[in-house]
């Protein structure tokens, strides 16, 4: 049982809301914290916290693109492809993961290391290619910066290379 | 204008027709009462409107763009246009897109013939698509046992899934996916488990949904329709069987039509197998050598006149005894008595109304002088507040649970649930789910929560003003004897404190319509007569008994229990529900039979084989019915049988009863004759022959009617027709096929007779507590399960599918404290005897409480123990306490 | 260009400035929730508002006090304020700046509008991948919650304002104000037919009121130096005061600007933008999100507000600018967008879930080079068949990419189709059976 041990998150989500099935989505997100993806005894967990059947949990995980219903890589490397990192070459960053990681789009290392999805828009698209890497946003990116962002993970588990609160263009001293 | 707003009516045209519709009417409803059809998917009259399909975009003056009709109000002085071009266009590119990615699979299609997309692309596409691309497939996946999806032929209008919530309030279907690859499953991998209604096969518009039983079986056009009444529990269910080559296909129920107005339950849906079973029997058969062998009719007929002339001759009338199903016809039912009493010459006769049903019948009578609810199913709807009491009313009346599923969630009626139930969310509904007062007791603990609820009512001074001023004596009389019992004692034995009792009794008398509906947890248990005469009594002293819309309603649960009591199937009863020891009542009768009715005394079910084991009762004739199957061993049934000279059975099938017989005659199921039924509201509704009679099975009153001509008393009637006839002329207000009847108004005289003395006799034995059960034993129950009814379902193959054995049920806690895991096998035991079998977990039973479904031929019988009612001779065996421990 | 004064974006171009309580309170902050506090008239503050001539931010353009004003005053039990932050239109990004950089100022905006509509609770719905934005307004609450500004009784006024973060979980649909009152409810985010309003039957069926961020954090700003130094920025009477245009694409300087409304592209793209960043000619420019229709060098010279843009065929949307340069497919443009539409379809309605499903299929096999001359009819007839008959807004946005390159640049089209047709010479049409 995921939840038992998070009562207090739990107890305080649900105060947040009026009716209980608000607290879907904010639960949902801690069932994948704490597994790495939802599972269907999380899914049976929350129902049962929200006074909702399974199915209507069910239903509304599978409309959100952010939930992944089966185990992913430690890190979920997702690439924008739309419109806008594609005119400033979102696909060959794309192409050189590919390349490199040896995977395509929906698919996981054999090391289980990352997963990579090729996503539509992800809402930042002055700073193109861009890609999100778990929670952190990776942007501006080049082949070589990709590749150092790579290294940075897997080897400390982070890098220093992600966006910190978003400020583009960065003022400069007038 | 102004005049039509204070009467609540606008003035719209359609299509240049005028004419004034409610307001708050949807465009779409306002067009079909005008005539007009305008095309839709996703609409449902049932459903709260989606607009999801786009199909029914009308044009609506002084409105930009088209909009839907589905979603649409009416307003005073609308203009609607549904058939000009643009209309018509948009409904050609809705049908263009659905058509786009349809498989267009329709020669397989069991919807292909009564497919909406078929007849509306008929209708409006006049050239083929323009789509050239690749359609979505999705890959078949295993949805359940008797339901089958096809997901590419589904048109997303989503109205399974809102009418698995929205009527049926089970919430199973969800629609997995976003946009063009959503699809209808239940959860995850899962196969779907779920109540099994059928709705959502009916009404999907396509064939994306159909049931599994018919797959590929035929196609509508081939298909006679049959409209009849569903056979299965009292709620009377319309609805049409589909038959090709005498066989029956399908079942379906229509919109509009009866009660149940297009719902169906899983017994309706997918039970008809039971009555083209291969196990049927199809020619007569007498005993020889100890043997079962088929004989021809008139040799079977012969031996069953000849033999019964002898003991009656011999031993006289009295010595013979009856015993019906109340699942047979009114005309079966009453042709029964009247062999009995007249041919036979006795009052020893009975039918499975007295396992129950009579209870609340004796109640009625008793307070307020009717055998009918003085309320009816429309009065469920517009109820403020409804209190259910030993219901468990999905499962034994689905179609009565739908009608207050409507009143709670869309009409706001407050319901008090005191039931063996918990509030968990399950694959099938829950009725406490809904409740605003959920009281859960013990099966054995609804009299505490019925007293609970009376001392609230005294004690919060919530009698009605009226009666104070003309029935003190009785409210005193009352007031007595529930201060007699304290809080304390109540809580002991419910768990519940006395504020839940006060809020609930509080809603109860502030309602201006309130309703109590009363189940098979207190009919059929120990004290059930008193239990109900106690609910009666909160009636009267929340002054609600004599009000429009108000009343208690026994809930049947045999589909003609109510019939068996208004045809006079009963001991006591003559047709009409008269007394049948009114001079009167027998003058009147005797004056229509042209004979004089039987002296003897009566004899109830338990009263005959009482007689049975002394020898005093020699022979019986059973039809339909299987009392070996039915009771417990503790009721000596075995013994009682066995002792009989001679045993005549009128059966569908070799039951245990019907094995011991001497002779068997074949009977015909309902779907092979005609007749009536009376639903539990007193609503007579027909029974219509869908299929020929099985090999050489007849009909029950025919079987009855021969014998009476042999037995030198001829009963005969040229048809069913004429029994009927019979029926009507005796009893004016039965068989009144078509509108349901008004409910009888309570009788003021025995009001007053009961408010003066009449509550007397029995007030102190239904004014006491039930005792409590040892802390370490369990109460055990068994009762009903929404996928069978009696033992008769157990032969539907779709109702086996989806429930095939009969597992014990167990609230996990209490699983845990023992041990004990999914699929363990236990022992169960008490002084009567130990049994094994098989438990499954379940939140929504009480701890404390164990429930076994009672359509299993399961030695669990063993452990009850029967009793007696002495007022209404009903007897009591559904509860019993037991030891449980892990089975080794 | 005209100088002119920064409002959202002056704070946090301050070198240094992290959007902490005290930073923002030091420029000023919460000034304004101060002085409404102090017991201004909620309808005083709707006219303020309305008199300001601010209209929303998030695409729509509606008259932001207006909106307001549609809340039913005397009404019992809870409303609601919802703040649209699910930014996921292409093109736009800016309230992930405005959120990371300077949340206070959203906040303080809640907080009046919260006071001025009578709500006790306001989520703001934040797209789930703005993990940061979340975490930095989480914060920002717990401070505002601190110093009185937010939570019981704030500013001694006797009043509750809580403000939550909810973040959704990956759907554009989303963004749109009933699709996001669906999300918040746990459900399927799946657009509400219309009327019933959420300014009547928004979040559980109460008065809701849904606006942008950008909306909300003009709103202390306004409060504080009045309706009519607002109405006098940018572009009156109808487009007032500044906005925040998100720059992207084949651009040199990429990024978000803020200027008053009426600005001109030539001078956002060249002036501010710093003109094209490979220095080819301008081809195409997208003037307001995804869902605007394509505008061509010819636009230019349109000035940037709604009336301007609403002239010009396309429209001001959610200030998403993207540039595109000489030698860009138009084709491949509008395909690329198209299926970001086709995969953010939520599927509810018949026209949207299939015609998206259809366009997408037809612009690949285009640009496949496997199309035929026949399927630009279709393609056209298609998007009419989806425009106008949808539950949501959702369906006018998805063909306008098609719309309007084929509008402009047809010839990108058939040229594809020419090649197609060499490769793979149709033998006969066949005839139909009235016209023989
Ligand atoms: C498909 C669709 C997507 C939308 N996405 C957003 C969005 O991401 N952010 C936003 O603020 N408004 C979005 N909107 C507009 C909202 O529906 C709504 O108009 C807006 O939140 C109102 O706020 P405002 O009046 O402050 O602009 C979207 C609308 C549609 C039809
Ligand atoms: S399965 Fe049938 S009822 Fe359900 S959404 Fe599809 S078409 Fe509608
Ligand atoms: S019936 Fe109106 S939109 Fe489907």
């Amino acid at each position: 049982m995921i939840f038992d041990k998070l009562k207090d998150e739990v107890n305080e989500l649900l105060s947040r809301y009026p009716v209980k099935r608000s607290a879907l989505l904010p639960l949902l997100y801690i069932a994948q914290r704490e597994e790495g993806y939802v599972s269907e005894p999380a899914m049976k967990e929350i129902a049962k916290l929200l006074s909702l059947t399974p199915s209507q949990v069910y239903e509304t995980v599978t409309f959100y693109s952010m939930y992944n219903l089966k185990p992913i890589g430690k890190f979920h490397v997702q690439v924008c492809r739309s419109l806008m990192c594609a005119l400033v070459g979102s696909d060959n960053i794309v192409e050189w993961i590919q390349k490199n990681l040896n995977i395509s789009s929906g698919q996981t290392t054999a090391d289980r290391t990352f997963t990579l999805s090729v996503v539509e828009c992800l809402g930042s698209c002055g700073t193109g290619p861009m890609m999100q890497v778990n929670d952190d946003y990776y942007e501006r990116l080049t082949e070589e910066k990709v590749g150092q962002i790579f290294d940075d993970l897997k080897q400390k588990g982070s890098s220093s290379l992600k966006s910190g609160p978003f400020m583009f263009p960065q003022p400069t001293k007038s | 204008m102004s005049e039509h707003t204070t009467t609540g009516m606008v003035t719209v045209t359609i299509d240049d027709v005028t004419a004034s519709v409610p307001k708050g009417t949807l465009v779409i409803e306002a067009a079909r009462q005008l005539g007009v059809m305008i095309p839709h998917f996703c609409y449902h009259p049932k459903l709260a409107p989606d607009a999801n399909c786009r199909m029914c975009l009308v044009e609506i003056e002084k409105m930009p763009r088209l909009q839907t009709s589905c979603s649409t109000q009416v307003t005073e002085g609308m203009v609607v246009r549904s058939s000009v071009p643009t209309v018509k266009q948009a409904r050609k590119s809705v049908l263009d897109f659905i058509l786009a990615n349809h498989p267009l699979d329709c020669p397989v299609c069991d919807q292909g013939g009564r497919c909406d997309l078929q007849d509306f692309s008929h209708e409006y596409t006049a050239s083929g698509t323009k789509f050239v691309e690749l359609k979505r497939v999705f890959q078949k996946e295993y949805f359940s046992p008797v339901i089958e999806t096809q997901m590419n032929r589904c048109v997303q209008c989503l109205r399974c899934v809102r009418y698995c919530d929205e009527v049926m309030d089970v919430r199973a279907l969800a629609p997995a996916g976003r946009g063009t690859l959503t699809k209808i499953k239940s959860f995850g991998v899962h196969e779907l488990d779920c109540e099994f209604c059928g709705g959502c096969v009916q009404i999907c518009p396509v064939g994306a949904i159909t049931s599994r039983l018919s797959m590929y079986e035929f196609r509508p056009w081939m298909l006679k329709r049959t409209e009849s009444t569903c056979g299965y529990c009292g709620d009377g269910c319309q609805m049409t069987f589909q038959a090709k080559d005498n066989d029956l296909i399908e079942v379906n129920s229509t919109l509009g039509v009866g009660r149940n107005n297009g719902d169906l339950c899983s017994r309706g849906y997918f039970g008809y197998h039971a009555n083209v079973h291969e196990d049927r029997l199809q020619s007569p058969m007498i005993r020889c050598d100890g043997e079962l062998v088929e004989v021809p009719w008139e040799e079977a007929l012969a031996v069953v006149a000849e033999k019964l002339t002898a003991i009656k001759s011999a031993n006289g009338a009295d010595a013979i005894g009856g015993l019906i199903a109340s699942r047979c016809t009114n005309e079966d039912l009453y042709l029964f008595q009247k062999f009995m009493r007249v041919v036979i010459g006795t009052n020893q006769l009975d039918s499975s109304a007295r396992y129950g049903h009579m209870n609340g019948i004796h109640a009625l009578q008793r307070v307020q002088g009717t055998h009918r609810w003085s309320m009816s199913f429309d009065d469920l709807l517009s109820a403020n507040a409804i209190l259910t009491v030993g219901t468990n009313l999905t499962e034994t009346n689905p179609i009565t649970a739908l009608k207050v599923k409507e009143a709670v969630k869309r009409r706001g009626a407050e319901l008090i649930t005191v039931e063996a139930l918990e509030p968990a969310i399950g694959t099938i509904s829950n009725i406490a789910l809904l409740s605003t007062h959920h009281l859960p007791l013990a099966p054995d603990q609804f009299a505490s929560g019925t007293i609970g609820l009376l001392k609230a009512v005294i004690q919060e001074n919530l009698v009605d003003a009226e009666l104070v001023a003309h029935a003190k004596d009785y409210i005193d009389a009352i007031k007595k004897q529930v201060d007699a019992i304290s809080w304390t004692d109540i809580e002991a034995r419910t768990g519940l404190t006395a504020e839940i009792f006060q809020d609930s009794a509080k809603v109860f008398t502030r309602a201006e319509r309130a309703v109590i509906l009363v189940g098979q947890g207190v009919l059929r248990s120990q004290g059930g007569y008193g239990m109900t005469l106690n609910l009666m009594d909160l009636l009267v002293l929340t002054g609600k008994l004599n009000r429009i819309g108000c009343g208690l309603a026994p809930l049947a649960e045999e589909n003609n229990d109510q019939g068996s009591v208004e045809m006079g199937a009963v001991s006591e009863l003559l047709p009409g529900g008269k007394d049948c020891r009114s001079r009167e009542a027998q003058q009147s009768l005797e004056a229509a039979w042209g004979c004089s009715l039987p002296s003897g005394e009566e004899g109830t079910l338990m009263d005959m084989l009482g007689k049975a084991k002394r020898g005093i009762l020699k022979a019986m004739i059973i039809v339909g019915e299987n009392p070996i199957g039915s009771l417990p061993p503790d009721s000596g049934i075995e013994d009682a049988i066995g002792k009989l000279e001679f045993l005549v059975c009128q059966e569908l099938f070799l039951t245990d009863t019907a094995k011991r017989a001497d002779v068997i005659f074949p009977a015909c199921s309902y779907a092979e004759k005609d007749g009536t039924f009376t639903s539990t509201e007193g609503h007579t509704q027909a029974v219509r022959k869908a299929i020929e009679p099985l090999g050489e099975s007849r009909p029950d009153w025919e079987i009855l009617s021969a014998l009476s001509v042999m037995m030198d008393h001829p009963l005969e009637y040229e048809s069913v027709k004429a029994i009927g006839k019979e029926m009507r002329d005796l009893m004016p207000g039965t068989r009144t096929l078509g509108p349901s009847p008004l409910p009888p108004r309570p009788c003021l005289d025995t009001l007053t007779q009961y408010l003066q003395e009449g509550y007397q006799d029995t007030l102190a034995t239904r004014y006491c507590l039930p005792g409590m059960k040892a802390t370490h034993t369990f109460v055990l129950n068994v009762g009903q399960s929404i996928f069978h009814s009696g033992k008769f379902s157990t032969r539907a193959k779709g109702l086996i599918q989806i429930q095939s054995q009969g597992v014990l049920s167990m609230h996990p806690e209490d699983a845990e404290r023992l041990g004990l895991a999914c699929g363990d096998g236990v022992c169960l035991e008490n002084q009567l005897g130990q049994v094994k079998t098989t438990v499954k977990l379940s939140d929504r039973i009480p701890c404390g409480v164990l429930f076994f479904p009672e359509h299993f031929d399961q030695d669990i019988q063993r452990l009850f123990a029967v009793s007696v009612d002495n007022d209404t001779h009903v007897p009591y065996f559904k509860c019993a306490h037991v030891e449980v421990s892990k089975a080794s | 260009m005209a100088k002119y004064e920064k409002i959202l974006l002056k704070n946090m171009e301050q070198p240094g400035y992290t959007g902490s309580l005290k930073e923002y309170e030091q420029t000023g902050g919460y000034q304004a929730f101060r002085k409404v506090c102090e017991g201004m008239a909620p309808s005083d503050i709707i006219e303020t508002v309305k008199l300001s001539g601010l209209r929303g931010r998030g695409g729509a353009g509606f008259p932001t006090g207006v909106k307001w004003s549609f809340i039913p005053k005397d009404h019992p039990g809870p409303k609601y304020l919802c703040c649209n932050a699910d930014e996921s239109e292409p093109g736009t990004f800016k309230d992930r700046q405005l959120m990371e950089r300077d949340p206070h100022q959203v906040l303080e905006g809640m907080a009046i509008t919260c006071y001025t509509i009578g709500a006790e609770t306001a989520y703001i719905y934040i797209r789930g991948e703005f993990w940061l934005g979340a975490k930095v307004l989480d914060q920002a609450i717990a401070e505002a919650k601190k110093a009185g500004y937010l939570g019981s009784n704030v500013l001694g006024t006797g009043k509750t304002i809580n403000i939550f973060v909810h973040r959704g979980a990956g759907a554009y649909i989303c963004g749109e104000e009933t699709a996001l009152l669906e999300s918040l409810e746990g459900k399927r985010g799946k657009p509400r037919f219309k009327p019933p309003f959420p300014a009547t039957h928004g979040l559980y069926q109460k008065p809701t009121v849904v606006n942008n961020v950008e909306t909300l954090a003009n709103i202390p700003h306004i409060l504080n130096k009045g309706a009519a130094w607002f109405a006098a920025i940018g572009a009156p009477p109808k487009g007032t005061g500044t906005r925040i245009f998100c720059l992207s694409g084949h651009i040199k300087r990429p990024g978000n600007y803020e200027v008053p409304m009426g600005v001109t592209f030539r001078e956002m793209i060249y002036e501010i933008g710093g003109g094209m960043r490979s220095d080819k000619p301008l081809k195409a420019f997208i003037p307001g999100g995804a869902s605007a229709p394509f505008l061509t060098p010819e636009h230019l010279d349109v000035k940037m507000d709604f009336e301007s843009l609403a002239m010009a065929g396309s429209m001001l949307g959610s200030g998403g600018i993207t540039v595109m340069e000489e030698g860009t497919s138009m084709v491949w443009a509008a395909l690329r967008l198209m299926e970001f539409f086709y995969h953010e379809s939520c599927g509810k309605c018949t026209p949207c879930r299939e015609g998206s499903s259809w366009l997408v299929q037809t612009l690949q096999r285009i640009s496949r080079r496997e199309g035929r001359m026949s399927d630009l009819d279709l393609l056209l007839d298609l998007c009419k068949s989806i425009e106008g008959r949808t539950v949501c807004a959702f369906g006018e946005a998805e063909v306008s990419p098609i719309v309007s390159t084929m509008r402009h640049w047809r010839s990108e089209y058939e040229e594809l189709i020419r090649e197609a047709e060499a490769a793979h010479p149709v033998k006969q049409e066949i005839p139909v059976l009235s016209q023989i």
